[in-house]
């Protein structure tokens, strides 16, 4: 039996505020961690005790494995939750715990290990009897010339995946053999800079594809149980962006859901698994299924299941990680209604998602039934360069995929994020596409046939005063203010100061 | 005053003579503008109707970008005098040669596939910059000749330093 009396939370951004509410609700003491660009993060105010790591590149912080353990031991803390990314899926992290005498709130080294070298984790399902997809992960390291020798073997289209890969980091798709340099050198090149290791790997690509993954939960007494499916396939550049559960393309096939259950939960028990994880499956169109991979670790999109299982997968993993039986056999676990995520990233959708940093002048939450909202931002919170852009999740449920919908999109109008551009304006589009509402998509869909149309926006009459209005007070206040010439800044500053004058 | 405003190729005529009023094309409105949270959110009601969007500078100088409801507008607008002064010069003057490509973000510069001299066509790679753990592809707005490459592999730039400049 392990204690778990006071969590370090390994994380930082919205995993990390996640985290510590757990524990509070678990009455559990936090402790914090956090770089140079972190200070004012809302999960150092949130904790109990916060200790600073380092510099804000996380190399030289939240990587810094040496240095969360000394805070480990400095502030007594005998677990630690690592939370996604960073540390998350890094056997030599989860052993150096273990060889601390700190408990690891997440699954063995041994099992991190063989789920994070892909050709070990195939080779393993695979001898559990769980179907993979055709590739040369099995292979090893595999040298330029060697791919491209072997590429038409498993035949076009193909993705390139970065061994130690992750999140759609190193990922490429090639449909010619003209094509596979110039990916392989971009492949490796952000593989390299994102793992350090440049290595990648040829892997059919399954058009029509769903993505569709399983949760699953193992305690330390041999009992594994799924927590059904989550529907994954709304993505860009391989990144997810919308995540709902059930799926609508599983949904009453409950045959189907127990049968990918089932071998989700054979794929964990054949690496020992113990802890909360997820096996990711590509579906094609005749619902046949193949193993992508397993993240040994909690998922971004964690919430959509707990609003449908009503179970807190984080509190769940605590009780885990201290030696108690799952709280819920499988025969308790029902769906119930439907829950969607959208991520908010700090991006802007009308040009190129490019990365938007600075800082949030005033954030609107929305509230009201069924609304969920996991975030790290606050007005006046200034967003770090340093780290992803996924800066809140808002979730909704409802008691048909209908309801959840028509909440999501009021609850996509209420929020206001102001000062960085974000991807809210594409969730609207796309809530309103009809084919995302009839569930006819897969993971090309939002790149391939998904448009932001704006051209038949409703309201160009509306748009057209309120432009205008804005306009005529601009030109109005910019000449009664400045003088000719001796503009330092721009109309926009003057027309904040002039508001805030004449409040 | 009096304004052109043009949204998707239609042009309204709007009238600003108050801070209450605003006719659009003949039609009067009753209006009440509120600039909201920060500086770019602004609430208006048309007749009682309640609208809320972000209005934030645009592409071109001097147009604005209305974000309403999940849409954007691209909007022109135009006061009466400048539209006048534009005819008389006899149309808008002539895009200048050389193409600035500023960094859209702080961020790091991973490599300069290009070199001062080089021939590039519009849409061809100038500058490849990670920030936020993404590697993001910046291209060139125009063809033209790279006149002047003011970074490289490994510097850390800050938003809106220009990195290459390309004249065409």
């Amino acid at each position: 039996m392990s204690n778990v009396t006071k969590v370090l939370i390994a994380n930082r951004g919205e995993i990390a505020v996640r985290i510590i509410r757990a524990c509070r609700e678990l009455g559990i003491p936090t402790v914090a961690v956090f770089s140079e660009a972190d200070r004012n993060a809302l999960h150092v105010r949130y904790a109990d005790e916060a200790y600073f790591l380092g510099p804000a590149p996380s190399r030289e912080s939240y990587l810094r494995s040496d240095k969360i353990l000394d805070v480990a031991r400095r502030s007594g803390a005998d677990a630690i939750h690592p939370g996604y990314g960073f540390l998350a899926e890094r056997e030599d992290f989860a052993g150096a715990c273990a060889e601390s005498g700190i408990t690891f709130i997440g699954p063995k080294p041994s099992s991190i290990a063989a789920m994070g070298d892909k050709a070990v984790a195939r080779a393993t399902v695979t001898r559990a009897g769980v179907p993979v997809i055709p590739g040369t992960e099995a292979e090893g390291s595999l040298r330029d010339e060697e791919i491209v020798a072997v590429a038409p073997q498993i035949g076009f289209p193909l993705l390139i995946k970065a061994t130690a890969g992750g999140g759609g980091k190193g990922m490429r798709e090639v449909h010619s053999t003209a094509d596979l340099p110039h990916a392989l050198a971009s492949a490796r090149r952000e593989a390299e800079s994102a793992f350090g290791d440049g290595n990648v790997y040829l892997e059919k690509l399954v058009t029509g594809a769903r993505h569709i993954e399983i949760q699953i939960m193992a305690d330390t007494q041999g009992n594994v149980i799924h927590l059904g499916e989550r529907e994954c396939s709304i993505q860009r550049r391989h990144q997810k962006v919308l995540e709902e559960a059930p799926s609508p393309f599983v949904h009453e096939d409950e045959t189907l859901r127990q049968r990918m259950g089932e071998v989700a939960c054979r794929a964990a028990a054949a690496v020992g698994y113990i802890n909360a994880g997820t096996i990711e499956f590509l579906v094609d169109k005749e619902k046949n299924f193949y193993f992508l991979e397993m993240n040994t670790r909690l998922q971004v999109e964690h919430p959509v299941t707990e609003l449908v299982t009503g179970l807190d997968i984080v509190k769940e993993q605590i009780r885990v990680a201290r030696g108690r039986k799952l709280s819920r056999e499988q025969d308790e676990i029902k769906m119930n209604g439907w829950a969607i995520e959208c991520r908010i990233n700090a991006e802007d959708p009308y040009n190129n998602f490019m990365p938007s940093t600075g800082t949030i002048i005033a954030s609107i939450l929305p509230t009201g039934p069924g609304v969920r909202v996991d975030t790290c931002a606050y007005s006046g919170y200034t967003i770090p360069r340093f780290y992803d852009s996924l800066i809140s999740k808002l979730i909704c449920w409802g008691e048909t995929r209908g309801e959840a919908l028509l909440r999501m999109r009021r609850a996509l109008e209420e929020y206001k994020i102001v000062g960085v551009k974000t991807n809210i304006p594409l969730h609207q589009n796309l809530l309103d596409s009809h084919r995302f509402m009839a569930g006819q998509f897969d993971t090309r869909f939002l790149e391939e046939r998904f448009e932001m149309n704006d051209a038949t926006a409703p309201h160009p009459e509306v748009a057209a005063i309120l432009a205008t209005l804005v306009a005529h007070r601009r030109g109005q206040h910019a000449a009664q203010i400045v003088q000719r010439g001796e503009r330092d800044t721009s109309n926009w500053k003057w027309v904040g100061r002039y508001e805030r004058m004449h409040r | 005053m009096k304004y052109a405003t043009t949204i998707n190729d239609k042009t309204y005529l709007i009238e600003i003579n108050d801070d209450q009023h605003v006719v659009v094309d003949g039609k009067t409105y009753r209006i009440d503008l509120a600039a909201g949270s920060g500086q770019a959110l602004y609430s208006l009601l048309i007749d009682n109707r309640s609208f809320e969007a972000f209005v934030d500078e645009g592409d071109v100088e001097g147009d604005l970008r209305v974000l309403m409801r999940g849409d954007l507008y691209d909007v022109k607008v135009v006061d009466e005098r400048a539209a006048r002064l534009a005819k008389s010069v006899g149309g808008s003057v002539a895009e200048t040669g050389d193409y600035h490509l500023k960094a859209p973000m702080p961020g790091l510069v991973v490599s300069v596939p290009v070199t001062e001299g080089q021939a590039v066509n519009k849409g061809d790679i100038l500058v490849i910059l990670e920030s936020m753990k993404m590697q993001n592809e910046l291209k060139s707005l125009r063809a033209g000749t790279v006149t002047r490459v003011k970074t490289k592999g490994g510097d850390s730039v800050e938003q809106n330093q220009v990195l290459v400049t390309v004249s065409g």
